[in-house]
């Protein structure tokens, strides 16, 4: 368990600022250019291309230019798009539900789902049951999930029609209530899937692996002469002591939310933030891709940070550690 | 650790068969311009035609022979996996190890860094930095070593830190030894397993990786990658080309990272000997 | 109420448990004494049926026969007619859940008490065993030792067991606490019937009314524990008690020669028994009653009495020097006979030797009335003497001395008989050098030559040694080494020790018992500690004033 403290997040996020800014500036050609893709090209005005400069400092030594650059983000600007004609930060707000909504939909799934087969294979370690299971899980962890998801989407989608080929709502549908709740879920339900699968085994094994030295410690015998139930023997006693890996890890991969349904919303055509990021990517638009980044990276740094925060709660011996 | 690497792997079930897989993954990559009956860039008018005696797996959309395709992106995948693999576990050696055995501000300041790593997801850097640079092989190659060897250091240094209150260090030191000598002759030898499974799971990272940029269509285009191909062949869903273009590809990638998972599991006892006993087989 | 017939249980191949035979009464508290390993945790986990391995035998509880039911009826008696109070380790208790919450646990699992009702009562018991409220909701690694043993206590009598099993309810607790619980388990837990597993004597003495001792798998002991403490009857439970002080021990301590090995045939004690013979190695000797409720697992019946006196006297004309003494002498203990000089202790040991013709009474060796002393009988006696200079022939070396009583029995070859007596010189922490064994004894100083005449009088390994006065001509700082030596001589070989003094302090630091000898009779006899700490005699009393100064 990492006891990450202020000053690491402070490098991470001091690292990311560097990087963003030095890139489109170390490239050969105008900057301006760099900063604003090639739509930008069409769209500018000479009197634009002069407040531009001006106001990226472009014509002032580096350092300077760095210094305008941390303030213009601080105020919380990230610049626009030519190529949605639109902020960026507007750009990446209207996309971020949909990823929120399905990243977070699976880390859910896949957390509890993992933890639940983890403690019942890790309760059975060496059966059949546990062997097959421990098999089957780690094959399954060798599927990449754009894989899955296209298989998936193959079979459920283009071959048998069960669900929607692509997109988070059907266009122009009108619908509302319980109707749009339904159409959400509909297409929502082959990129959770396929998320929710490709991620299950880690914490599968984790819980697992947790699960087999938990089950060694006194406190088992203890709770078993107690006279108490198998079941909760399992659950409340092995259980909720094998979980606190697994919890963390689900905090670290909360913090990697943003990227982390990339792939599959780009095999469904999902319009998160992954996807954004993939349509940036071929149209060269660099303000989205730089505002995509800036934004994953502190949500990844507050994220982490806030995980860091509730350990203790989760594990009482841990507010002790220092 | 007495804990024999070689017999970890042999006894496991699973192990033998991810290390059959490896072999015969490598052996394909090698072995490429045998298998493969096509040259995998010539294109040809004979687009999207399924499987016959003549191609294999049928052709893609420029005429281009898929089996021969699929043999050679083993290469890519096995050649970045591998190449990246052994650098980042470099890196991480170095410098867990130096942190370890110097200490101080050095270490402070290490460790720091490597933390702060581990944190960003490395995707969106790759990402980031592949949209203004557009990498070679080489280059990605560097890139994910660079953003990846941070994960081992950790536990490398962990480990060397307690290899380091050993005996026969201290011996070592008693007769005048400097750091490089006994890094180089007490610490890493004894860093074997836990290196080995380092290696093989940033091996699996990279294959991944490399399998996921080329799908998004980032990296190198005038290399044969499956991940490329896979991308590809999304385009095509609509039509049943998948079976033998997309499901093939998909499974020799999956079959790679299966084989390195198992094999990486069942080294893993050598790190935990308490988690040793009845796996599978 | 609690009954064990033929308890075996191993695991892996290794036999924890050989045949136990147990029964216990409702109110009752039984110790199971033993030291690590001996089997004490596993007896207790196999009545609740959670030990892994394979257990034959019965256990009537109330009686079921707790081995043959199924596992969910076991279920539903664990915690709730028979609890375990475990022994105070590492993560005994969950880690994540708070120790109120724990002891609630099977209240409520087992349907006893609502979640209110079950609060209380954790809450009462708590109290009850001298936990501060404000460490009620805390988690188990935010407790001391002995605050974390308290709640194991508390949390055993959370569904009020019929049966409270305690494995080493004190080892975690300080005095004070000891002190605290004991009397929280004595006197207002007293009606409950209590099986408490220990190595430590002191538990075992405070806690239990009968005791049982566990050696190798199978009891070798069992009886009242008072009675059991003050005098044990197997050669176990003796070297064990004598291996513990206690603020009553006046002998140095004593280890148990040997280490416990298994797996072993026969009787489980015998390679470190100092009293074993044949059938012992073949044998396992069956726990049979002797006196007074005591059981011994012994071929030997326990402790054998090796000398006793039966009205022993022997006069001079009209002096009677001996007066019709009664003493006895166990396998490998000390007595010591204290008197001054005059008293007649020389001329009893004399008489016993057969140096003098008795007047009156008899003596017996190994219960054989002893008739004219043979080869024989100097073979299991034998005796030193005060002035070792005056023992030892100065026409003889070391190594010729030490031979002697070999070369007069016509044991052995040469050649054995020198290796024997270098062997034995090794014993008494002599040199076996060349040099010393040519030495004569003008040599040799008071304590070198001491040592020789005890090497000689040890070569034919004897079962009794005589010591009249050892140490009477040596300084302060030899006599102290000559009598550890006898300690240890007592400890690897099961020596016992006749130990003849006029000087009462010496005595009680080698002695088990103490014999006072006055005018020719034996007036006060009895364990050391006791009649160090409470004489009954005047003359007893005057002895032990004199030494306190």
């Amino acid at each position: 368990m990492n006891r990450r403290n202020l000053v690491t997040y402070a490098i991470a996020f001091l690292f990311i600022l560097v990087l963003n800014f030095l890139l489109p500036r170390m490239m050969p050609g105008d900057p301006l250019m760099a900063i604003y893709g090639d739509e930008a090209l069409v769209a500018m005005t000479p009197e634009l291309e002069a407040h531009l400069v001006e106001r990226f400092a472009l014509d002032k030594p580096l350092w300077q230019q760095f210094g305008t650059y941390f303030l213009t983000l601080f105020q919380g600007e990230l610049g626009y798009s030519y190529y949605y004609n639109a902020t960026v930060l507007s750009v990446i707000l209207g996309r971020l539900p949909w990823t929120l909504l399905l990243v977070g939909t699976s880390l859910l799934l896949s957390t509890i789902l993992g933890i639940v087969l983890g403690i019942e294979s890790g309760w059975r370690r060496g059966s059949r049951t546990d062997r097959a299971m421990l098999a089957g899980l780690m094959s399954l962890n060798g599927f990449p999930d754009f894989f899955l998801g296209m298989l998936l989407l193959i079979t459920f989608s283009v071959t048998w029609g069960i669900f929607p080929l692509a997109g988070a709502l059907t266009p122009y549908s009108g619908l509302s209530g319980l109707g749009l709740l339904l159409d959400v879920l509909k297409h929502l339900f082959l990129p959770v899937a396929a998320l929710t699968l490709a991620h299950l085994a880690s914490g599968y094994l984790l819980t697992r692996n947790t699960m087999i030295t938990v089950l060694k410690e006194p406190y088992m015998l203890t709770a078993k002469a107690k006279g108490l139930s198998q079941r909760v023997l399992k659950y409340r006693h092995a259980g909720r002591n094998s979980m606190l890996p697994v919890v963390t890890q689900a905090g670290i991969w909360m913090g990697r939310v943003v990227t982390g349904a990339l792939f599959v919303e780009m095999v469904f055509a999902y319009p998160g933030v992954g996807y954004l990021t993939y349509e940036a990517l071929l149209a060269r638009d660099y303000p989205v891709i730089q505002g995509v980044f800036l934004i994953v990276a502190v949500s990844v740094l507050v994220i982490n940070f806030l995980i860091d925060l509730s350990y203790p709660k989760l594990d009482p011996r841990v507010s002790h550690a220092h | 650790m007495h804990i024999s690497l070689k017999r970890e792997i042999k006894e496991s079930g699973p192990g033998k068969t991810g290390l059959i897989i490896l072999l015969l993954m490598v052996g394909v990559a090698v072995l490429a311009p045998v298998i493969a009956p096509y040259d995998p860039y010539q294109q040809s008018t004979a687009s999207l035609l399924p499987p016959s005696w003549h191609h294999w797996l049928g052709t893609n959309q420029v005429g281009q022979d898929i089996w021969s395709r699929l043999v050679y992106g083993a290469r890519t995948s096995l050649l970045v996996g591998f190449g990246v693999g052994i650098l980042s576990t470099l890196l991480g050696t170095v410098f867990g190890v130096s942190a370890a055995l110097v200490g101080g501000l050095y270490e402070k300041v290490v460790m720091r860094i490597v933390d702060a790593f581990i944190v960003i997801p490395m995707i969106i850097i790759v990402i980031l930095i592949s949209a203004y640079i557009s990498p070679g092989i080489a280059t990605l190659i560097l890139l994910l070593s660079l953003l990846g060897w941070q994960g081992g250091a950790r536990v490398i240094r962990a480990q060397a830190l307690s290899l380091k209150e050993r005996g026969h260090v201290t011996a070592a030191k008693s007769f005048g030894a400097n750091q490089f000598y006994i890094a180089w002759r007490h610490i890493v030898p004894d860093l074997g397993p836990i290196l080995l499974v380092d290696f093989i799971y940033g091996v699996r990272r990279a294959v991944f990786m490399e399998a996921g940029l080329a799908f998004l269509g980032i990296s190198d285009p005038t290399v044969v990658s499956w991940g490329m191909m896979m991308r590809d062949a999304l385009s095509f869903s609509y039509l049943n080309v998948w079976q033998w273009w997309l499901v093939p590809t998909g499974v020799a990638l999956s079959l790679t990272i299966i084989g390195l998972t198992f094999v990486g599991h069942a080294a893993e006892p050598v790190l935990e000997p308490r988690l040793r006993g009845v796996e599978i087989a | 109420m609690l009954e064990i017939k033929d308890l075996k249980v191993s695991y892996g191949g290794d036999v924890i448990l050989n045949g136990i035979d147990l029964k216990l009464e409702s109110g009752e508290t039984l110790a199971i004494v033993g030291e690590s390993g001996t089997g004490k945790t596993t007896l207790g986990l196999s009545i609740m049926r959670l030990v892994e391995g394979t257990v034959q035998g019965t256990i009537r509880f109330n009686g079921e026969n707790l081995l043959s039911l199924t596992d969910n009826e076991m279920q539903s008696i664990r915690w709730s007619q028979i609890a375990m109070a475990f022994q105070n380790a590492n993560n005994v208790l969950n880690p994540v859940y708070t120790v109120l919450n724990q002891i609630m646990e099977p209240m409520v699992e087992h349907r006893l008490k609502s979640k209110e009702e079950a609060r209380d009562k954790a809450m009462e018991l708590l109290r009850h065993f001298g936990l501060r409220e404000n460490r009620f909701s805390a988690y188990p690694h935010q407790l001391s030792g002995g605050e974390q043993q308290r709640v194991l206590l508390a949390m055993a009598l959370a569904n009020d067991p019929r049966l409270l099993i305690l494995d080493e309810p004190l080892s975690s607790l300080d005095a004070a606490s000891r002190a605290e619980v004991v009397n929280l388990l004595k006197e207002t837990d007293n009606h409950r019937t209590k099986l408490v597993a220990t190595h430590d004597l002191d538990t075992a003495g405070k806690l239990a009314d009968r005791m049982v001792v566990l050696y190798g798998g199978k009891i070798i002991e069992s009886g009242l524990t008072r009675d059991m403490l003050s005098q044990s009857r197997h050669p176990y439970t003796r070297a064990l008690i004598r291996a513990y002080p206690n603020m009553t021990t006046v002998k140095d301590l004593q280890g148990i020669k040997g280490r416990m090995t298994r797996p072993v045939s026969g009787c489980p004690f015998h390679p470190r028994c100092t009293q074993a013979i044949d059938i012992c190695s073949k044998e396992i000797p069956e726990l049979l009653p002797t006196s007074h409720g005591r059981e011994v697992a012994c071929h030997r019946g326990g402790i054998i009495t090796l000398l006793s006196t039966r009205n022993l006297s022997k006069s001079f004309g009209l002096l009677k020097a001996v007066d019709s003494v009664n003493l006895h002498v166990e396998g490998g203990e000390t007595l010591a006979l204290v008197g001054q000089s005059g008293s007649g202790k020389t001329t009893l040991a004399k008489t016993i030797m057969g140096l003098h013709q008795p007047t009156g009474g008899a003596v017996y060796l190994e219960d054989v009335r002893v008739g004219n002393r043979g080869k024989d009988f100097f073979r299991k006696v034998q005796m030193i003497f005060q002035n070792p200079g005056e023992s030892l022939s100065h026409r003889l070396s070391v190594l010729e001395a030490v031979m002697e009583p070999l070369e007069i029995h016509g044991m052995g070859t040469s050649e054995e008989r020198e290796n024997k007596a270098i062997r034995v010189l090794g014993e008494v922490e002599l040199p076996q050098t060349e040099d010393f064994l040519r030495k004569y004894p003008h040599h040799l100083s008071g304590g070198e030559m001491q040592r020789v005449v005890i090497a000689r009088a040890l070569v034919l390994d004897p079962a009794l040694l005589i010591a009249d006065e050892p140490t009477a001509f040596l300084d302060a700082s030899v006599q102290a080494k000559i009598l550890k030596l006898l300690l240890n001589l007592q400890e690897q070989r099961g020596l016992s020790i006749l130990y003849i003094t006029h000087d009462i302090a010496a005595a009680r630091k080698v002695s088990d018992r103490i014999s006072v000898m006055l005018d020719g009779r034996i007036i006060e006899e009895g364990p050391s500690n006791e009649i160090v700490a409470v004489p009954k005699q005047d003359y007893t009393k005057s002895l032990l004033n004199a030494i306190r100064i």
